[in-house]
């Protein structure tokens, strides 16, 4: 005597049917992806789409002239900065070991593209300030978390973190959830006792 | 209230005037307005219309640390922030009370990270612990009414021992609570 | 025992000379500080009271939030999100899940939308009279912050009739909610609605025609509407230099396009249009909320029932093996998403606050970012700042609408 299940309310075939947000979900018909590789041929890599949202992978070195293009083009004109962050590959891949990503949004037609490029341990990226000034901070907060330098930033210096921290960069995967050290104040060497946590990520 | 008849000094006059003082303390805290993270946010809330912790209690809050004689550490307490909290404390005026309101201020709460000081009593002592995330404004209610017992209690035993004995008293109760929160996590890996 | 008498190192102003007559003064504000609405920090340079250069220092509040959720599972990160702006947390929910949801494929019944709905405007509310109280006790009007916070509390008993919270809610889950609506929680939001209209008059009595405040924001903090999209910022800030961008009407979710609303905008982008943008928001959540409530089905399924990704229903798991095995599999090992990536934004009382996801098919994010609004926001103060008088400075701090918690994560 077991209860009927529940239907689901809103039946649509996809959900997230958001095909409006991110443009065509075929990378061929997409306008950004077109004219980026005919404009860029050499540094445009591959364009993917997971949900309906598009992403253009480029070579690191041509991020800044790919996105003042997709700025200044008026078929495309994304103009709005959302974010800027990175990923630490360091489980999913070889090499590069990070992913710089680039959230764009184009006000006058509503519409988003989500544009990445690779760096390794040690290579810089051209950085975003001389385009968007909004792209002063998140690349701070990218140096400071990941270690990822920005090439041409006016200021790259720590933002989150205090600017004497020498522990290194805490979103890089290799770097534990807490931390290396313990804060000591002085006059306070021995403080409560403590027990050893046993939370730990899963390796790759 | 019975104080002024357990102390035992000769001159009266100063005594009562000592007892003025120190009912003068307790009814009057003025807080350091200081907030941190979620728990500032509660700590308004019942500084405000519909809980009104300030009027009811004589307290009142001000934003210098030297007009302040309770320091409510109301938030997460980061590494970055750690030595302005202590430079803050080591600026109030003696003698000054510490109340640790919210978890994260206590234990380090949710926040068992490389950038947050797991509990406010490594870096400052703290006399009242007050637990919830974020506690309810009522909870900070009883903090304060137990702070204020604190302070009797502390008077009584000045007047009577002297300061040494107060402050040692202050400091094993101290311990105590800080004993009762039991053992946290490590903070460094 | 303790030598409690170790100083500390000290953070002060500096006078630098630069000519015999010109000399200029580096004035430290905060991190205490009762106007930096929190831990901000603020170096800034002055020549007389005039600001030459500012330099917002955060990151007093850096948490490690995003960190966390790289080490937790999908679902045990919810009450961590109430906790990065902690004044709007169903939110910063309301992102969180819809993002994960996205990720899973998955989708929240109509009711729960609607609730979903409700309580995110609600939140906005909430957010806009801690807003408004503060800013103006910032500029001088000490008495508007009584009225607010006295109303924000009828919010706040919303809030804690519906999920048991005052302030860090977690009453979103992924999928929708798994507990019940209290059954008088529609008359309680009902009788706020038709209370609140009214609160907001009294605000505006106070401030809107009121020649002082008149004084401390009109032609302050001026932000031109390309200069806002070029600091990428949203929310309030860009709309009151008359950009319309508001998420919910450029690319709605959940089911804003079946409500009606306006987007107020603003003309000349100082402080005071700002304020006007947000007290016309106010009265467009009241106006969403009651047209939610119209709409509403009084009852139906509040969670997705999909095979793999949400907590079983309650009487399920306790009637069903198939179902109790679920709940035990979900409980214990959490779920895996498919692998990707997604963002998703949502339109939050400060700005666009997106959640960025990438999965590795694990039961962890392996990555998790936030994109806050008031982190972005809050680099226009400079810009903003430049030539504005010392006594400004608080009103532009006030005006940005910044969280710490959220600023820093």
């Amino acid at each position: 005597m077991s209860e009927p299940r529940p239907v689901p309310a809103l039946t649509a075939t996809s959900p997230w049917d958001t095909t409006g947000y991110w443009g065509p979900t075929d990378p061929e018909q997409h306008p950004a992806v077109r004219l980026v590789r005919e404009r860029f041929p050499d540094a445009f890599r591959e364009a993917t789409v997971f949900r309906d949202e598009m992403t253009i992978r480029v070579d690191r070195r041509a991020l800044r002239d790919v996105v003042e293009f997709l700025r200044t083009h008026p078929e495309l004109r994304y103009n709005h900065l959302t974010d800027i962050t990175a990923v630490d590959m360091l489980y999913l891949r070889e090499r590069p070991r990070f992913d710089v990503v680039v959230q764009l949004y184009s006000i006058p037609r509503r519409q988003r593209l989500r544009v990445k490029c690779g760096v390794d341990d040690g290579e810089t990226v051209p950085s975003l300030v001389p385009i968007f000034a909004g792209a002063n901070w998140l690349e701070r907060e990218c140096y400071d978390m990941f270690g990822i330098v920005f090439e041409g930033h006016p200021d790259l210096r720590r933002i989150l973190l205090p600017e004497d921290w020498d522990e290194g960069h805490p979103l890089r995967k290799d770097y534990p959830l807490r931390g290396y050290r313990d804060y000591v104040q002085p006059g306070f060497e021995s403080p409560a006792p403590r027990i050893r946590g046993t939370l730990r990520r899963p390796g790759p | 209230m019975g104080m002024s008849t357990v102390q035992s000094h000769p001159n009266i006059i100063t005594t009562t005037a000592d007892w003025v003082f120190s009912w003068a303390r307790r009814s009057s805290l003025w807080w350091l307005q200081f907030g941190l993270a979620c728990c500032a946010i509660e700590m308004i809330s019942s500084a405000m219309p519909r809980f009104d912790l300030a009027e009811r209690f004589g307290m009142l809050y001000r934003a210098s640390p030297r007009q302040a004689d309770l320091m409510i550490v109301a938030g997460t307490v980061t590494k970055k922030m750690a030595p302005v909290v202590r430079q803050l404390y080591d600026q109030m005026a003696d003698p000054k009370w510490v109340i640790s309101m919210g978890s994260c201020a206590n234990v380090g709460g949710p926040f068992d990270t490389y950038a947050v000081v797991q509990g406010v009593d490594q870096v400052i002592p703290v006399d009242i612990y007050v637990p919830g995330c974020p506690p309810v404004p009522e909870a900070l209610y009883y903090g304060v009414l137990e702070l204020q017992n604190r302070i009797i209690r502390y008077e009584r035993l000045k007047q009577r021992y002297g300061l040494e004995a107060a402050e040692a008293d202050r400091q094993e109760q101290r311990e105590a609570a800080r004993a009762a929160l039991g053992p946290r996590s490590s903070g460094a890996r | 025992m303790i030598d409690f008498s170790q100083p500390t190192p000290v953070i002060l102003s500096e006078v630098r000379q630069l000519t015999p007559t010109r000399r200029e003064l580096v004035l430290n504000m905060g991190p205490q500080h009762p106007s930096t609405h929190g831990v901000l920090r603020v170096r800034l340079t002055l020549e007389g009271e005039t600001v030459i250069a500012c330099d917002p220092v955060i990151g007093y509040l850096h948490r490690g939030v995003e960190k966390l959720g790289e080490s937790h599972r999908y679902a045990q990160f919810v009450p961590w999100t109430d906790r990065t702006d902690y004044v709007a947390a169903p939110s910063n929910n309301l992102g969180y899940v819809l993002a994960v949801e996205k990720l899973c494929g998955i989708q929240a019944p109509e009711r729960a939308q609607y609730w979903r709905m409700i309580m995110a405007e609600l939140a906005r509310l909430a957010s806009h009279l801690v807003w408004l109280g503060t800013h103006a006790l910032d500029i001088g009007a000490l008495s508007v912050s009584l009225y607010t916070f006295r109303d924000r509390e009828l919010i706040l008993d919303i809030f804690e009739k519906f999920c048991g919270a005052r302030l860090t809610t977690n009453m979103m889950e992924i999928g929708g909610f798994s507990r019940e609506i209290p059954p008088d929680l529609p008359e309680m939001v009902r009788e706020f609605c038709r209370y609140f209209p009214k609160a907001i008059r009294q605000y505006e009595d106070l401030l809107t025609e009121n020649p002082i405040w008149l004084a401390r924001t009109k032609g302050v903090g001026i932000i031109e509407p390309d200069v806002a999209i070029n600091y990428g910022l949203t929310g309030a800030c860009l709309r009151g230099s008359g950009v319309n961008y508001d998420v919910r009407k450029a690319m709605p979710y959940l089911l804003y396009d079946r409500v009606e609303f306006d987007v107020p905008l603003g003309t000349h982008g100082d402080v005071y249009d700002r304020y006007l943008v947000r007290i016309e928001e106010m009265r467009q959540s009241i106006r969403i909320i009651e047209q939610c409530l119209e709409q509403v089905p009084t009852d139906g399924p509040l969670m997705a029932y999909e095979s793999q990704y949400v907590i079983p229903p309650h009487k399920n798991v306790m009637t069903t093996a198939e179902d109790m095995q679920r709940h035990f599999i979900w409980v214990i090992k959490g779920f895996s998403p498919p692998k990707g990536e997604v963002y998703h934004a949502v339109e939050h009382s400060k700005g666009e606050l997106g959640y960025y996801i990438v999965s590795d098919g694990s039961p962890i994010p392996y990555r998790l970012r936030i994109r806050s609004p008031d982190f972005v926001n809050l680099q226009s103060l400079p810009y903003m700042a430049q030539g504005a008088m010392l006594a400004d400075i608080v009103a532009l701090i006030g005006t940005i609408d910044i969280v710490l918690g959220s600023v820093d994560r």
